[in-house]
């Protein structure tokens, strides 16, 4: 018998009901209990409503102003910047952050999002640099652990057949870890298996597994 | 371990520090060779140990206090320190990594001072000789003593207020210990019922001790191992002070967050 597909170590984030986030005053508050767990979770809201907050919560960068949450897993935060020195070629970057054995992979990756890796960090777009971001971390995940990845708009900037790459490789990697991406879809299309909404002050888990972008965008306020 | 690498493959991107291993190995050959040497050979050697430990001084402060400033703020504002802390990784970890990646390359300019001093400066003299070798093994003490702290808090500073502070002010405070201390000094004794300059004098940073050039281009000797036990404790003390002063100073993410 093969390994199945489930085999991967299960992350986990819970939040609880009540939980606050914010930086002095309160921005949102969980309305009842989420549980998360190994898959992609994309987390909705407009400009100001707290997905950098929350992301940067869970990730225990900053604190909670109330409530609770657990985390179970290795984590990862990236940033909507998160940029390396202007003179450092991807390659280089790849060879100090990815451990060996994943490096070739990450390549195959590059290459299929048509990313330059012998171009210096510095003279690649923005689009191209925000590859370089998701690259790392998707190759950074760890292959014996829980693994938790959170994306604070790692689409910004790239086109459509690079945001069809990185979705294919979270859907063929769902169960190596829990992904929470927040991000501004641009057709309506796009499948949302699972999301997270912040609305007026409140965090709530919507769909049903079979929504798009189109269902969620008019609950948003 | 991974920031550590990091900031190495980043140091080696930049290619500047091969520039500045050859400002390393080569002026102290060349620029001796400006002075009056054919009318006084004796000149040629201790020119080449002034020449040495003055280039490492300037690497130290003008490269090396640069660099440590320039990867405080930048670690802070690209979002890379704040991936690390994710991870796990601390302010005092992250602090250290890129602090130690800094110094690493540092240590080659201090191997080629102590190099040229002890290939092409070395007295015939076996006894002077052996002093010789000790002078310049202190000295290479002394000088990591003074550039790493100041480096480390460099790295502090620029994580929180940006590189120009972050280069500014440990250079400032190590010129004012090597130039600065010595003409405060001098003003005391003048005026010898000033409190507040006493005062200053005795908490200001003696990093003049550290510069044991004098006694090299004069051959005085090394320093009796008395007083270079305790400069060495005085600089540890300093390291304390400027070590726990940048890692509390010390941001993985910019000010505003």
């Amino acid at each position: 018998m093969t390994p199945s597909a489930s085999a991967h170590p299960q992350a986990s984030v819970k939040l609880s009901q009540g939980l606050g986030i914010g930086y002095r005053s309160l921005l949102a508050e969980v309305t009842e209990d989420i549980p998360l767990e190994n898959g992609t979770h994309y987390l909705l809201a407009r400009n100001g409503r707290g997905k950098t907050t929350l992301l940067k919560t869970v990730a225990g960068l900053i604190r909670k102003l109330s409530g609770s949450f657990e985390t179970h897993g290795h984590c990862q935060f990236i940033g909507d910047e998160f940029f390396f020195d202007r003179e450092l070629k991807s390659q280089a970057i790849f060879r100090a952050l990815i451990p060996a054995a994943r490096r070739e992979g990450a390549f195959r990756l590059a290459d299929k999002l048509e990313l330059d890796v012998g171009r210096e960090f510095g003279k690649l777009s923005f689009g191209n640099r925000k590859k370089v971001g998701l690259v790392v971390a998707e190759f950074r995940l760890r292959e014996d652990e829980p693994n938790l990845l959170f994306y604070d708009e790692p689409f910004t900037g790239l086109d459509t057949p690079a945001r069809e790459a990185i979705s294919e490789r979270w859907k063929a990697t769902g169960n190596e870890a829990v992904r929470i991406v927040s991000c501004h879809p641009d057709f309506d299309s796009m499948a949302m298996p699972s999301a997270l909404l912040i609305t007026d002050g409140k965090i709530f888990r919507g769909g049903d597994g079979n929504l798009t972008w189109a269902d969620f965008k008019e609950h948003l306020n | 371990m991974d920031l550590f690498r990091l900031t190495i493959s980043t140091l080696m991107a930049r290619r500047m520090w091969v520039v500045v291993l050859l400002v390393a190995i080569i002026t102290p050959i060349v620029f001796p060779l400006f002075t009056p040497h054919e009318t006084n050979t004796t000149l040629l050697e201790p020119a080449r140990a002034q020449t040495a430990w003055t280039c490492a001084w300037l690497i130290g402060i003008l490269w090396t206090l640069s660099q440590a400033a320039r990867f405080g703020e930048s670690n802070s504002r690209s979002g890379i320190g704040s991936y690390f802390r994710a991870q796990g990784v601390g302010s005092l970890r992250q602090i250290f990594a890129i602090w130690s990646a800094i110094m690493l390359f540092l240590l080659p300019v201090v191997l080629v001072a102590v190099a040229t001093c002890l290939l092409f400066a070395m007295p015939a003299n076996p006894q002077e000789a052996s002093m010789w070798v000790w002078t310049n093994l202190q000295f290479a003490a002394l000088f990591l003593l003074t550039i790493g702290p100041l480096a480390l808090l460099g790295v502090g500073l620029a994580s929180r207020f940006g590189t120009l502070i972050g280069y500014v002010v440990p250079t400032g405070l190590c010129l004012y210990g090597l130039y600065g201390v010595t003409y405060l000094g001098m003003t005391i004794r003048l005026r010898d019922d000033n409190k507040v300059l006493e005062w200053l004098y005795a908490i200001s940073p003696q990093y003049h001790l550290a510069d044991l050039t004098p006694r090299l281009i004069f051959k005085m000797g090394h320093l009796p191992w008395a007083d270079f036990t305790s400069f060495l404790l005085y600089f540890l003390a300093i390291t304390l002070v400027l070590g726990c002063s940048a890692t509390l100073l010390f941001r993985t993410d910019p000010l505003r967050n």
